[in-house]
């Protein structure tokens, strides 16, 4: 396992949409480690996407059960999303955000309360998952980088 | 590179920030931080900005003479030194939100301003309103501090309930909860 080294804005490679994986192989498991790893060794990182440290592919990683208020609310802990979908949001919260590619930097974003995710899990399994408050936050913001979307393209307030 | 402070107040209307960004553009000045609302009716701006020549608030003051005369505008410099500006924190402490609010009478802001400052709490952003019925005007402070590691919550409470009584004011507390991504 490796910490990876974090792309920060204005590298325009988090501007591109990353493709889809073609399958969980071994080296996709290998990358998915690094990836958790490079998160977790971040101070407070709840979450990321892979376009975060270099890799065109749609993989997001997102865990708040260590996050003050995250661990306060409903979650699933680790989540290893592979190709994610939302394929339903509702509702309307409005959170600070930060983010590692953006560094000294939190605005307020508006997201939806809720989302319904299908993605692959890392053992290549197809799960559908429902998200509320803090984790549903953090999987639309890292999805967002799977389409060269930054939590800055949705700032509402500073 | 020399840095100033701009201040820059006038009756509201359109095209102010448009032509007071045009003579710092014109001048070549970048604006590094800036922060602009609306007061009473009076459109308020503070920049910090920059320039590649210029080393006194003095040299550029005189540019801004057209638009004080025609935005009737009250425009104010002052060079800063550079160990004056930074784009660092200067004092830790968690983030938090506190409002406070109650019928309007003097030393709402006075009374919990000294509070935070016996507590080395830092002050980074603060927004006054008087609001509600004319007749029965609310003051309302929201305010967003650092609250050091050391300080004690339940001793800042306390306080804080003390200028409940006196001042018949609702304060609350919380955390700035933001998520690292």
């Amino acid at each position: 396992m490796a910490v990876l080294p974090i792309r920060i804005f204005p590298d325009p490679f988090l501007k591109e949409k990353a493709a889809p994986v073609e399958g969980v192989t071994a080296e996709v498991a290998a990358f998915i480690d690094d990836l958790l790893e490079t998160m977790r060794s971040s101070p407070g990182g709840v979450g990321i996407a892979a376009p975060q440290v270099g890799m065109p592919r749609r993989i997001v990683i997102v865990d708040v059960s260590a996050h003050r208020r995250g661990s306060q609310e409903q979650n699933h802990g680790l989540l290893v999303l592979i190709n994610p979908e939302i394929l339903a949001m509702g509702g309307k919260q409005i959170v600070r955000e930060g983010c590692m590619s953006v560094p000294d930097y939190t605005a307020n974003v508006q997201r939806a309360q809720w989302v319904l995710v299908d993605a692959l899990g890392r053992d290549g399994e197809r799960r559908i998952i429902e998200s509320i408050g803090f984790e549903a936050v953090a999987i639309q913001h890292e999805m967002d980088h799977l389409d060269g979307v930054l939590f800055l393209d949705r700032v509402v307030s500073v | 590179m020399g840095h100033f402070s701009l201040s820059v107040v006038g009756r509201d209307r359109p095209g102010i920030v448009a032509e007071v960004s045009r003579v710092l553009f014109e001048l070549g000045c970048n604006i590094e931080d800036s922060t602009c609302t609306i007061l009473s009716g009076q459109f308020a701006m503070i920049l910090v900005i920059a320039h590649a020549k210029f080393s006194s608030a003095s040299e550029i003051d005189p540019f801004f003479d057209a638009v004080r005369k025609s935005m009737k505008l009250t425009v104010s410099l002052h060079t800063l030194k550079d160990d004056e500006i930074s784009r660092e924190k200067g004092f830790e402490g968690r983030p938090h939100i506190i409002s406070v609010y109650g019928a309007d009478r003097p030393g709402i802001v006075y009374s919990v301003a000294r509070e935070l400052a016996r507590l080395n709490v830092n002050v980074t952003d603060l927004n006054t309103q008087v609001v509600g019925a004319k007749d029965r005007p609310v003051y309302m402070m929201v305010l967003e501090v650092d609250i050091p590691e050391s300080v004690d919550m339940k001793e800042l409470e306390r306080d804080f309930d003390k200028i409940r009584k006196e001042l018949s004011v609702s304060i609350s507390v919380r955390p700035i909860e933001s998520l690292e991504l």
